[in-house]
């Protein structure tokens, strides 16, 4: 049983550990594999087929299993390492300690938006962009999208998301009638002008591959999900008489018939249930 | 380092969108299916062109063009896990001739590739968001996302 912390919390010598880890995950191939799955689950709610990751009530358990089978990886190459977050409504600063020379290095620079610091700067020569929707091989970053700015989101966005005792509603997508902490959380927005809330929010704002179907090439997209999941369990323990819905699979003349994992049915890739996952401290606990 | 400035060079430079016709032959196809396609395509223009809701011009120096597709199996095709019925997201888009992944959202938005966390719109307006985005850059022609 390991504990999740958050990054700043960590020692200089558990910051080391981590990134050190990561990069023999990316030296292994085994990191690329992960940028490839992530790609291949989105699937979006205008088409057809089933939406395990993304704009559906899984998108929390199926997170919650690529985590750790992430974090797996990196215990591989060293037992001693377990996943941090970053909490994004209060640790908002460009010179965190999260960007660090020693951590996960800072902004792009201006122009190309190219990572020039830390140890995923492309000149470090250990993190080629090899999984890429554009053909350059550096990581990018372009905090707060100057062109046309975000912000990250606020403790009372987030909030509104975790008092909401609802779980996921019907039609069970990423459109506005879809009610819920997991809609609201995820952060699809329609008919708000702001636009784009929490999740959604806080990848536009690291820009560069984050912005993209590869956002999992920048190492900071583990801190983010890792905060993601620890904002489920949040709401849990906010809402104990709520639960993960649809707790039975659809039926047949729903429209989201076989779209939508319900609480027993397998999701891709891994064949395993959200209610399998619905308790994180049976595999590790947050501090 | 002439990169360093590419995108503020391009953001003086180009402005304005140019619209430059509807007739040129272009471009390769965003679509996994070819025989899905073959079978639902009435046999007209080559695609992506600027017919109905279909666009073709250049934005930011690049030539974006787009145009509207038949349904096809498209997320069974990606993802190879599906079961239903799949539908396209209706529209194909080309950044300098390269295929730019599009997916359709439920409420009749557009995202892409480029764009995942984001929706737009428009086909036109998801195109020139991906061009906002990656500057100068090539769209990777290397699929992940459809085998």
């Amino acid at each position: 049983m390991h504990t999740r912390k958050n990054h700043k919390d960590l020692t200089r010598e558990e910051r080391a550990r981590f990134v050190g880890a990561v990069l023999e995950v990316k030296r292994r191939g085994v990191y690329d594999e992960f940028v490839r799955l992530h790609g291949r689950y989105f699937v979006s709610d205008g088409e057809g087929g089933q939406r395990v990751g993304h704009m559906s009530p899984s998108f929390f358990p199926w997170h919650r299993q690529y985590l750790l089978e992430f974090e797996r990886e990196l215990q591989k190459v060293d037992p001693s390492v377990s996943l941090p977050y970053w909490d994004w409504t209060t640790d908002q600063s460009t010179t965190s300690s999260l960007w660090g020379d020693d951590f996960l290095g800072g902004n792009g620079r201006p122009g190309d938006h190219q990572v020039m610091t830390g140890p995923f700067a492309f000149q470090g020569g250990n993190w080629p962009i090899t999984v890429g929707v554009t053909e350059e091989k550096y990581l990018m970053r372009d905090f707060g999208r100057p062109a046309d700015p975000v912000a990250l989101p606020t403790p009372q966005q987030l909030a509104r998301a975790v008092d909401d005792p609802v779980y996921d509603s019907a039609p069970w997508d990423s459109t506005a009638t879809t009610a819920g902490f997991r809609n609201k959380l995820e952060g699809w927005t329609v008919g708000e002008k702001e636009g784009w809330h929490n999740h959604n929010r806080v990848h536009l704002w690291v820009g560069g591959q984050m912005t993209g179907g590869t956002s999992p090439n920048d190492p900071v997209f583990w801190l983010h999900h890792t905060f993601i999941d620890l904002v489920w369990a949040r709401w849990q323990r906010k809402h104990p008489g709520a639960g993960y819905q649809p707790r039975r699979p659809l039926p047949a003349g729903d429209p989201q018939h076989g779209r939508v994992i319900s609480l027993d049915e397998p999701m891709s890739p891994w064949n395993v249930r959200p209610s399998e996952l619905l308790d994180h401290t049976r595999f590790y606990h947050y501090a | 380092m002439t990169t360093l400035t590419r995108r503020d060079m391009l953001r003086a430079g180009f402005t304005t969108a140019v619209v430059v016709g509807t007739s040129a032959a272009v471009a390769p196809i965003v679509l996994a299916d070819p025989q899905a396609r073959a079978a639902a395509e009435p046999p007209a223009p080559a695609a992506p062109s600027a017919g109905p809701g279909g666009f073709d011009e250049i934005y930011r120096g690049r030539r974006i063009q787009g145009g509207p597709t038949a349904p096809v199996r498209y997320a069974a095709a990606r993802t190879g896990a599906a079961a239903a019925p799949a539908a396209g997201p209706g529209v194909e888009i080309t950044i300098d001739g390269r295929p730019l992944h599009v997916m359709r959202r439920a409420d009749g938005t557009y995202l892409s590739l480029v764009n995942h966390y984001q929706s737009f719109p428009t086909p036109l307006e998801v195109a020139r968001a991906a061009v906002d985005e990656i500057g100068t850059a090539q769209l990777s022609t290397a699929s992940f996302h459809h085998h």
